[in-house]
């Protein structure tokens, strides 16, 4: 490997350079000495100092040129020459003697230590030149690895910067995919529920259709009834009416159902008498727990407040679903009706509504279930019990309207008791809730079930001279009605829309104007405010219906729509009161009985 | 006579770089890739896996706990040393003798590549204090515009290394004679194609080159002195040749002997050590 090196330097450096640098190193420390140097092939190594004769250092390497250790050799003057072969320098040999004639033999054997020692500190200070160098070396070395240390510190700053950039990215294209998605759900979601309320709409819409001929059904269903009919007969009528009755109490599920998926059904709040309500779904069901062979009781909390605000009309639908629902699945066995206080605070009432049942029960699994639309405890209810399912949902959801939450305890074969617990507010006075306290006019199978079983009154010889002015445009109902108020003892005449029905009223004076909301050329709402226009004016005169009246003439609208916002626009409209299609005529006789009574305290 | 660019066309056709080295070696020019990226990448090669592992883990790098997966040996390597490490890899297979010759061998050459690349390192941290990176790169890559022409033109190249060894003062002038383009022209193409450091390019390119002087330290001045320096250790492309050096670069020598002298003196440990972290299993 040296000789390697020595080859690659050849160019740039004479050969013997170290053996240079030694010399003159020592010479250096020895000023005094004369130093020849002879190179292992015996050159002599270029020196500017005062060199040895050459015959002497001949003389010299033969005597001792085989001692590693420094020695001394005589010469012929008496002199001392010193000499050695300088292994750590390639085995060369140095030849080394002190000028000045008067140093004695003694004092150069005592300067061959001294000699020893410089040769020594020469060589080193060759070996120590190299080590200084790799030092050096050792010191870049160092100092590219603390730059590269620098430099991975900053590669790998540099690289958590970059990942925490990138995810970064990553979370933000995560939020936008997430805000996409959410925004794509939503309008799914948006249209779904667009959708969902259309088809609530179409089902309304649907209903009310169905809802007319139903009404002419049902009117002349209980018409035919009155008639001379053989037994047969009376029986398939009979048949007739009851099937229509309850194809109508489905078609108005349904229209619930509907109204409140289309959002449309609101709740109407105004103060009811608590106990009227009770008594009033306990009545309802008299006859019908006797013929099921039940128990049916009604309780009410004494603690309770006697009138409250709330929607009675619904609370009445709900509970008498709820009654309905238990006498269906009970037979001789127990249905009681219960209101409870649950807490007060102040005129903030808690009340427990509920039905508790003996019947068949609903076994847990199916408990859940039974509030779904269309669903009933076990999928043979149907066949066994009859009924389509929507009821418990509906109720569900109108309680749901009104803050509450229907409960179910049940257990298979021993019984059911469905509640809600709502948060109602008194009523200010008792007074204000007595006068409101009469059953409403409403369209609700409920009512119908309930206004069927009152008897129909009977009709006061006074009302003959009671004439009525039916405005309709459909034939049917036209002619429904006419029958129905016959039968009731008025006069009845008929007009087919709002413009027909103005002109009839300047020729006759009519007691009460039957008024059907929609129809062609002049709707209900219209001729109601032309009339209205026309009482308030001096044209009031030419009008027979009209002139001389105190009070403005009776209209009763005819609408197949029971939603409150028609019912509003009929009062806004002008008119007096309101009924629903079908016509039912146990509502229509009293009606009728209440404009008499007008009449005659008026007379 | 074929020109550069056709040989490096032809030699594409015939041998391909890893994917994983071409890749690796953007990668660590590149500002924006991650540690993951060069695990991605470096996991398609076992071999290489093995060996950088290996090599994070050689006492050299004196970690106290055994580094056991991709993107942490990375970290402590540096992208630089782990491209080089790639280089390495890639090129050894190229560098394998298909039939021995006197005058040239891809034996001979690997072992020059090598001390080159070593040395140049070695001068590059030990004279200027610098990492070294690229000169090493530039080491064990520069002749590989040999290995083209041994590949498409063996015969003629046969020829250009006699004509060499019989005291032509240039091989690539030689080259330029008799097969029409030379090894630094191919390289540098190959380089380029590889989309090496421009530093290294150059270097690859001008390597031969006598009449100009380039800074000292720069890539190119550095792989000329370790060039010429393996040349004179018998580590020459071809065994015995040396060119002569650039005169800027003897005088620089001149100034420095003590320093290369002592550098000298460690070279063989380098080149021992060297060899324990890059010597493939199979080679000896």
């Amino acid at each position: 490997m040296s000789n390697l090196i020595d080859d690659i330097f050849e160019d740039f450096v004479e050969g013997d350079e170290d053996l240079r640098d030694f010399h003159s190193a020592l010479s250096e420390i020895l000023p005094n000495a004369s130093i020849t140097l002879l190179a292992v092939d015996g050159t002599k190594v270029a020196s500017p100092l005062q060199p040895i004769a050459d015959e002497i250092v001949a003389h010299c390497k033969e005597q001792l040129g085989a001692s590693s250790e420094l020695a001394s050799c005589p010469l012929d003057d008496g002199q001392l020459i010193f000499g050695k072969r300088l292994d750590e320098l390639g085995g060369c040999f140095l030849c080394l003697c002190v000028s000045g004639q008067d140093v004695g033999k003694a004092v150069h054997q005592q300067l061959l230590p001294l000699y020893q020692n410089s040769i020594n500190y020469a060589l080193l200070q060759c070996t120590h030149r190299d080590a200084v160098i790799d030092n050096e070396q050792i010191n870049r070395r160092i100092e590219v690895l603390t730059t590269n240390h620098a430099k991975l510190l900053d590669d790998n700053h540099k690289q958590f910067l970059l990942i925490q950039q990138k995810e970064h990215e990553y979370a933000k294209k995560l939020e936008s995919e997430i805000a996409r998605q959410t925004r794509e759900l939503r309008e799914t979601n948006v249209r779904l529920e667009e959708a969902s309320r259309l088809k609530s709409e179409f089902l309304a819409n649907m209903s009310h259709e169905l809802r007319t001929p139903m009404n002419a059904i049902i009117g002349f269903g209980g018409l035919l009834i009155e008639t001379e009919l053989t037994e047969e007969q009376q029986e398939f009528t009979e048949t007739i009416r009851k099937a229509a009755a309850g194809l109508l109490v489905l078609i108005n599920d349904i229209l619930d159902l509907a109204k409140i998926e289309a959002g449309k059904l609101d709740i109407d709040e105004e103060p009811f008498c608590l106990d009227g309500l009770g008594k009033s779904v306990e009545a309802m069901f008299r006859s019908q727990a006797l013929e099921k062979g039940n128990k049916l009781s009604y309780r009410l909390d004494p603690a309770l407040p006697h009138s409250i605000i709330g929607d009675e009309n619904r609370l009445r639908q709900i509970m008498v679903n709820l009654v309905g629902n238990a006498m269906k699945f009970t037979e001789n066995g127990e249905v009681t009706i219960f209101v409870d206080l649950v807490s007060q605070a102040a005129d903030k009432w808690s009340i427990k509504f509920g039905v508790s049942d003996t019947g068949i029960g609903i076994p847990p699994e199916r408990q859940k279930a039974i509030f779904e639309k269309f669903t009933q405890a076990d999928g043979s209810t149907t066949r066994k019990f009859g009924g389509t399912g929507l009821g418990l949902s509906i109720t569900n959801q109108l309680v749901g309207l009104m803050g509450g939450a229907v409960e179910l305890e049940s257990e298979a074969g021993k019984g059911s008791v469905f509640s809600f617990v709502l948060d109602l507010t008194e009523a200010a006075t008792a007074a204000s809730a007595a006068g409101k306290n009469v059953d409403q006019v409403g369209g609700n199978g409920a009512n119908l079930s309930f206004a069927q079983q009152k008897p129909a009154k009977e009709i006061t010889k006074e009302a003959a001279d009671f004439c009525v002015l039916v405005v309709e445009d459909n034939l049917v109902n036209q002619r429904l009605a006419a029958l129905l108020l016959k039968k009731a003892g008025c006069k009845t005449d008929l007009a087919g829309d709002g413009l027909q029905a103005l002109e009839k009223i300047q020729d006759k004076f009519y007691d009460l104007i039957l008024m059907d909301v929609q129809m062609p050329n002049m709707d209900g709402h219209t001729a109601t405010r032309e009339i209205r226009k026309i009482e308030n004016s001096a044209e009031k005169e030419k009008y027979k219906s009209l002139a001389g009246r105190e009070n403005g003439i009776a209209i009763v609208g005819l609408t197949a729509h029971a939603r409150k916002e028609d019912e509003q626009r009929c009062y806004e409209a002008g008119m007096d009161g309101f009924l629903t299609k079908p016509i039912v005529r146990a509502t229509l006789v009293s009606l009728l009985e209440e404009m008499k009574t007008q009449k005659k305290n008026h007379v | 006579m074929p020109s550069a660019r056709i040989l490096v066309d032809k030699f594409n056709d015939l041998k391909t770089l890893p994917h994983v080295a071409i890749q690796v070696t953007q990668m660590a020019a590149s500002e924006s890739a991650t540690m993951q990226d060069f695990e991605e990448v470096i996991k398609l090669d076992p071999i290489l896996v093995v060996r950088l592992l290996r090599l994070v883990n050689s006492p050299y790098f004196g970690l106290s706990n055994n580094v056991e997966s991709i993107a942490k040996a990375v970290v402590f390597i540096g992208m630089k040393e782990l491209r080089n490490l790639v280089a390495v890899e890639a090129l050894r297979s190229l560098f394998k003798d298909s039939e021995d010759n006197r005058t040239f061998s891809r034996k001979n050459l690997w072992v020059h590549s090598a001390t080159v690349a070593i040395l140049g390192q070695m001068i590059s941290r030990r004279i200027f204090a610098l990492d070294g990176e690229n000169v090493f790169l530039a080491g064990i890559i520069h002749d590989i515009g040999l290995i083209v022409e041994d590949q498409l033109v063996g015969e003629e190249l046969r020829q250009v290394c006699a004509a060499f060894a019989k005291g032509q003062p240039s091989i690539s002038e030689v080259e330029d004679e008799i097969i029409g383009t030379n090894h630094a022209k191919v390289g540098r193409l190959l380089a380029a194609d590889w989309k090496l450091p421009d530093e290294v390019i150059e270097a690859i390119r001008f390597h031969h080159r006598k009449d100009k002087e380039y800074p000292i330290p720069s890539v190119i001045s550095i792989l000329q002195i370790a060039e010429f320096v393996a040349s004179k250790l018998k580590y020459g492309v071809v065994t015995g040749r040396t060119e002569s050096l650039p005169k800027y670069l003897t005088s620089h020598m001149k100034s420095r002997v003590a320093d290369y002298k002592v550098l000298l003196k460690s070279f063989p440990a380098e080149m021992a050590k060297a060899k324990e972290l890059y010597e493939s299993d199979s080679d000896n």
